[in-house]
């Protein structure tokens, strides 16, 4: 197990620039998701950490070792594709057994017929098919090994892929949307027992995904990627708390983020032409974006900050989510409420929303948090 | 469909019967078709293989097994037997290996790749005909071509070659007339004709080999390309090899085309190219010999059947995974 360091890699395809100098390091025994929209360099990103494309510029290193055009196969790294990648002429066995008998065979010794009487070839397989078998026990597969890829389920397959990457023991695994082909419930189990495996194995952990509810589950540090740069490379609760970007703000988190404008002059900060605070240092004056998760938004009767009507309303059984057409203006904001606010939220109903400002998070035009304006105290808002 | 249409159940024996038959009615055309212009054709030959029906004839007799029986004990259909085989076995392992050579040579170049396509399957669109013809000319002993490229090779260094030394000597072979080379010259030709017919069947195998198998491969661990072969393009391609071998066993067992230009008066020097189609051909059509003709007709069918039929038992047991 290995530390891993990326140090300013670029790649251009032609005319575009899909990585613009990324630079992260993963340190041992680290579980790291690169988590992005489709086509922000993520899954280019661990293809190049694999040794199958090579970065236009930039360095990686593994434990601290230079790895920049060393071949894959020299990298000691082991992989989990999207599509699972089993060879499908091979059963189960075989397939946990390939990272295996590439390495530790020579290519006579892999010879169908004469291969296994070659001299310490029968040695050497012997314990290929030990450390199968602790793969597949490890997994819970012992019953598939003798059955070729086409018989399994999408589920079965996946571990199979997971059996072929721990088999050995690699400098790192490297995860690419490993679970965007199974269905729904089987996404919530299979990600309960990565993390598990993760904790187990002790092992460097760098996964891919588009889907930030994977991210924030499974992993110590996310890295959210969009337009082929890492915005942010934080833990999960500080990338959805403290985000230092509008991106990653409106990234992570389901429902989305609410994004009001805000103007601030005179050290006030103003929204829809009302006062909501003062700040306590001095900023320059301009507009600003504020940041409201759903669970800062609060129904309220006394001196609401916004009105409007229930546009949509989703009821989660544990929570509600209410999408609110503000009065006076064209843009909704997402409210969470409590079940038992329920009957306020009918559709069409007119409600009044407060908000403290200090869950809001302050962005500028260009969408870069704003840290140093920080909200008095005092001047908040008295809410229901 | 009634099975699960539940309403449909009631009136389902009625609605099957009505449903089969506009489907026998529907097929009764092609049955008809094929019928008349397969089945029945292959029956007339086997019952006229019993006979020495002769075109023109009013009656015939009954021979029995003599037609048979003479296929396995004269010695020009021993020649015929030697020729054949020697044909296919040659043709066949050399054109399927260079159209797959070929495929992952074109299969790995970009933009140029199309050039060699077209280069490659250009002796498959040409008339063969008209293309052993060309052949004749160029594998004329003294005005040919080729003769005379060789003979360039005198007294120069490259007559260290036996070979080009003995060429040089004693004159170089007369191909089409030299019992010990018309075969391989009419193997060469048949190769050259057809690989880059198995080159676009493998092309179009190796567009359905998965990508991502190659890089798993590649971080499993296998380096070289023999290895990524192995493990990935090779049994990704059982099915097309399977397809592949067939089709050209069929082709090899069809050569008439180049014998019949080559020597139409039958079978080449000593009838060492006196293979099976030209048997038949100079049988049944030159010599009038119906009875033989057929009884060589049917063995062909079987050698044809017997590689289908494994050909079906391979494609089931072993390549489909």
């Amino acid at each position: 197990m290995a530390g891993l360091s990326i140090s300013s890699v670029t790649k251009r395809f032609g005319d575009t620039e899909v990585l613009k100098g990324v630079t992260l390091d993963v340190a041992d025994a680290e579980f790291v998701s690169l988590v992005g929209p489709s086509g922000c360099g993520k899954s280019t990103l661990l293809r190049i950490i694999a040794g199958l494309e090579d970065p236009t510029s930039g360095d990686i290193a593994i434990d601290g070792k230079g790895v920049t055009g060393m071949r894959a196969a020299d990298r000691n790294l082991s992989m989990v594709f999207q599509s699972y990648a089993l060879y499908p002429h091979l059963t189960v066995a075989e397939n946990i057994a390939v990272p295996l008998r590439m390495r530790s065979l020579t290519t006579t010794q892999r010879l169908p017929l004469i291969g296994p009487f070659l001299p310490g070839a029968k040695d050497q397989r012997a314990e290929i098919a030990t450390a199968v078998q602790k793969a597949a026990e490890m997994l819970e597969i012992g019953p598939l090994l003798d059955r070729k890829p086409g018989q399994l389920s999408g589920g079965q397959r996946q571990r199979v892929a997971l059996g072929r990457a721990l088999v050995r023991d690699p400098a790192a695994f490297l995860l690419d949307e490993p679970l965007s082909n199974l269905d729904a419930k089987l996404r919530v189990q299979t990600r309960a027992e990565i993390a598990q495996l993760h904790r187990r194995l002790n092992a460097t952990f760098i996964y891919v995904t588009h889907d930030q509810v994977e991210a924030m589950t499974m992993s110590d540090r996310i890295a959210v990627m969009m337009g082929g740069e890492i915005l942010q490379c934080d833990a999960p609760s500080v990338i959805y708390e403290d985000p230092s970007d509008i991106r990653v703000a409106e990234f992570i988190g389901s429902p989305k983020i609410n994004i009001l404008p805000i103007e601030l002059s005179n050290a006030e900060l103003t929204l829809f032409g009302q006062v909501l605070g003062r700040i306590t240092e001095a900023a320059q004056a301009g507009i600003y974006q504020l940041g409201l998760r759903p669970e800062a938004l609060k129904l309220t009767q006394t001196e609401p900050v916004m009105t409007g009507t229930v546009a949509h309303m989703e009821n989660l059984g544990s929570e509600v989510y209410a999408q609110i057409a503000l009065a006076d203006q064209t843009s909704r904001v997402t409210l969470r409420a409590a079940p038992a606010e329920r009957h306020k939220l009918q559709l069409g109903a007119e409600v009044g929303l407060g908000l403290d400002l200090q869950d809001g998070l302050i962005f500028d035009a260009v969408g870069k948090r704003q840290r140093r304006i920080e909200v008095a105290v005092t001047h908040v808002r008295e809410v229901a | 469909m009634a099975a699960i249409d539940a309403p449909a159940a009631a009136r389902a024996p009625r609605e099957v019967n009505r449903q089969a038959r506009t489907a026998w009615c529907l097929a009764s055309p092609a049955l008809a078709l094929m019928f008349l212009i397969l089945l029945v054709p292959v029956v007339v030959a086997g019952v006229l293989s019993f006979t020495n029906y002769s075109l023109g004839n009013s009656g015939f007799d009954w021979v029995g097994f003599e037609n048979y029986d003479r296929l396995f004990s004269r010695s020009t259909y021993e020649k015929m037997f030697v020729a054949t085989f020697t044909y296919v076995a040659v043709v066949v392992p050399i054109s399927v290996a260079l159209g797959l050579g070929a495929a992952l040579l074109v299969n790995s170049l970009g933009r140029i790749g199309d050039v060699y396509k077209t280069i490659y399957f250009l002796p498959v669109m040409a008339t063969l005909l008209a293309m052993a013809i060309v052949w004749e000319f160029m594998l004329h002993p003294t005005i040919g071509v080729i003769n005379q490229t060789l003979e360039l090779s005198c007294g120069t260094f490259l007559e260290v070659v036996p070979f080009l030394a003995n060429g040089c000597a004693d004159g170089f072979p007369l191909w089409l007339g030299d019992r010990d080379y018309a075969i391989w010259v009419l193997c060469f030709i048949g190769i050259w004709q057809g690989f880059g017919f198995n080159m676009v069947l493998y092309l179009a195998g190796l567009t359905a080999v998965h990508r991502e198998l190659y890089h798993a491969a590649e971080v499993d661990g296998a380096k070289s390309a023999w290895e990524r072969f192995r493990l990935v393009t090779w049994p990704a391609l059982g099915p097309t090899t399977v397809f592949v071998v067939t089709i050209s066993c069929i082709r090899a067992f069809q050569v008439f085309d180049t014998v019949e230009a080559f020597w139409p008066q039958g079978g080449g020097p000593n009838k060492s190219t006196y293979v099976m189609m030209f048997a038949i051909f100079e049988k049944g059509v030159q010599q009038n010999l119906i009875g033989i003709g057929s009884a060589i007709t049917m063995l062909f069918l079987v050698f044809v059947m017997f590689l289908t039929l494994i050909q079906r038992w391979l494609v089931e047991r072993k390549v489909h995974y």
